[in-house]
């Protein structure tokens, strides 16, 4: 079934982000950079806030909120366990100054970000990817090396790690570089249906 | 034979494992029902992809979810069982030996609620319910191991005299509250009355029931066959990126109560990690799922 997603170059140009659109579904091909640690996001935030460079660079690349957990190999490198997405919203405060100091292309992880995030991605051209949660076998065999680990101080899933990925995915566009974001779309939606779904529990409430 | 103190640690060690590498089968089946029923063409993948993961999950002995929870138990002892040894000592040393033993290693969920540290252990740790089954002769324990996607999305309100009406309005409010926080396709448990902590035990337990299994309460079986309706007509679907499938099930349940009438609404995101064994008088262990 793979084959028949669009699949994109990781990191992805910009123009490649402004061509995708919500509800997109892609398969990643190249490198990630991966992080599912707020402590990991506000060394981040200090590094812009202090212009230095973060030890892995971003600039125009992704940072997706999936944690990995990896364990060191006998010739020295290092193998991941396992990888799954952990809940953006999380970060919803701070990711805004990492999209635009670092003008990345792609985030992403799961539950999607919020307004400022969304606001953020159409000025940048940068897009949200939502991952499945609960797919950790999946996520984790498209791993094909670990490049970079930085923060070895922190617990495994909070260290910032650059991997090589291939045919990652499917992952669905959640938020596009044009300001639509599928997560607040469906809930202004279901905001909207919500008077006809309670209309229609009271029509079966009373037939029943 | 007795029950001993060490088939009790080992069967909270196991119960534990097993549920992090297997989705269980009636959930498999919830997941292929909705992809059969599914018009979304995004939401479709997104399921088979569940049940790709929840296969390679068990082929690979991997873990499904890289959060593995905290451990949460509900025991019931049988009130002809005979028991030896300290059984609530045994399910704590059935988890710290989980920790010591498991490949890969269980990441330090457990949270100090004062502090935000975070460790294995903790105060109350494991969380464990306790239960009386009358004249049987075994200990049942059941294993839902309880993350972000199967706690954080709870909610509990007091209404006084409620209608069904309010009630199920509440429980769309709470739905809606949720979004697509907590790795729909969800099971949702509804618990309505009794107390403050009855209503929210009723509703815990009301996701451990299989999916697919219809409430003997006719009442109560023809208002989960509407509110699933209702809550799969919100749109949000797998992963929260749109389709006919919010929910695989909704289970409501109640107790009597005083009049002011607690509702309690939870979730457990798709992977519904739940494993449930009997230990007997003769020493066999059955295995549920």
């Amino acid at each position: 079934m793979s084959d028949a997603f669009r699949r994109i170059r990781m990191p992805m140009t910009r123009e490649e982000a402004r061509s995708l659109r919500a509800g997109d579904i892609v398969l990643l091909d190249g490198e990630i950079v991966i992080t599912a640690g707020l402590p990991t996001i506000q060394r981040l935030v200090g590094c812009a806030e202090a212009g230095r460079d973060p030890p892995i660079a971003l600039a125009g690349g992704s940072l997706l909120h999936l944690g990995s957990y990896s364990r060191d190999t006998a010739d020295g490198g290092l193998e991941i366990l396992y990888m799954n997405p952990t809940t953006s919203t999380r970060f919803n405060a701070l990711m805004p100054r990492l999209i635009r100091h670092f003008g990345l292309t792609a985030v992403g992880g799961k539950g999607g970000l919020d307004a400022g995030c969304v606001a953020a991605m159409a000025e940048v051209g940068c897009v949200y990817l939502s991952f499945l949660g609960g797919g950790a076998p999946l996520h984790s065999a498209a791993i094909t090396a670990v490049r970079e680990v930085a923060y070895p101080d922190l617990v495994a899933h909070y260290r910032l790690v650059r991997l090589a990925v291939e045919g990652l995915g499917p992952v669905t566009v959640g938020i596009d570089a044009h300001g639509n974001s599928l997560f607040d779309t469906l809930q202004a939606q279901a905001r909207d249906r919500l008077p006809g779904i309670l209309d229609a529990l009271a029509a079966s409430r009373d037939s029943g | 034979m007795p029950i001993t103190y060490e088939a009790v640690k080992r069967l909270s060690a196991q119960l534990y494992d097993w549920s992090l590498r297997r989705v269980p089968d009636d959930t498999k089946l919830g997941l292929r029902r909705a992809l059969e029923a599914e018009t979304h063409a995004g939401a479709r993948q997104v399921l088979k992809m569940m049940l790709g993961s929840a296969q390679r999950a068990e082929q690979d002995e991997r873990f499904v979810c890289s959060d593995a929870g905290v451990p949460v138990y509900h025991v019931t002892i049988g009130t002809a069982a005979r028991l030896e040894g300290d059984i609530k000592a045994a399910i704590a040393d059935g988890f710290d030996e989980l920790v010591a033993t498991i490949s890969p290693p269980l990441l330090k969920h457990v949270t100090n609620p004062l502090t935000n540290e975070r460790g294995h252990k903790g105060k109350d740790m494991p969380l464990v319910t306790w239960d009386v089954a009358g004249g049987a002769d075994w200990v049942e324990i059941l294993c839902q191991p309880k993350a972000l996607g199967s706690g954080r999305w709870a909610a509990l309100e007091t209404f006084s005299f409620p209608s069904l009406a309010q009630i199920e309005e509440y429980v769309m409010k709470v739905v809606l509250q949720a979004g697509s926080q907590h790795c729909p396709p969800v099971i949702i448990g509804v618990g309505i009355g009794g107390s403050f902590d009855v209503a929210a035990r009723i509703a815990s337990k009301a996701t451990m029931r299989q999916v697919g299994s219809t409430n003997p309460e006719p009442v109560l079986a023809a208002m989960e066959e509407r509110l699933l309706r209702a809550v799969n007509a919100t749109g949000f679907g797998p992963m929260g990126t749109g389709g006919d499938t919010t929910a695989l099930a909704v289970h409501v349940d109640y107790a009597s109560g005083h009049g002011y009438t607690p509702v309690a609404v939870c979730f457990n995101c798709w992977i519904n990690r739940r494993t449930r064994a009997r230990l007997h008088a003769d020493g066999s262990v059955e295995r549920f799922e």
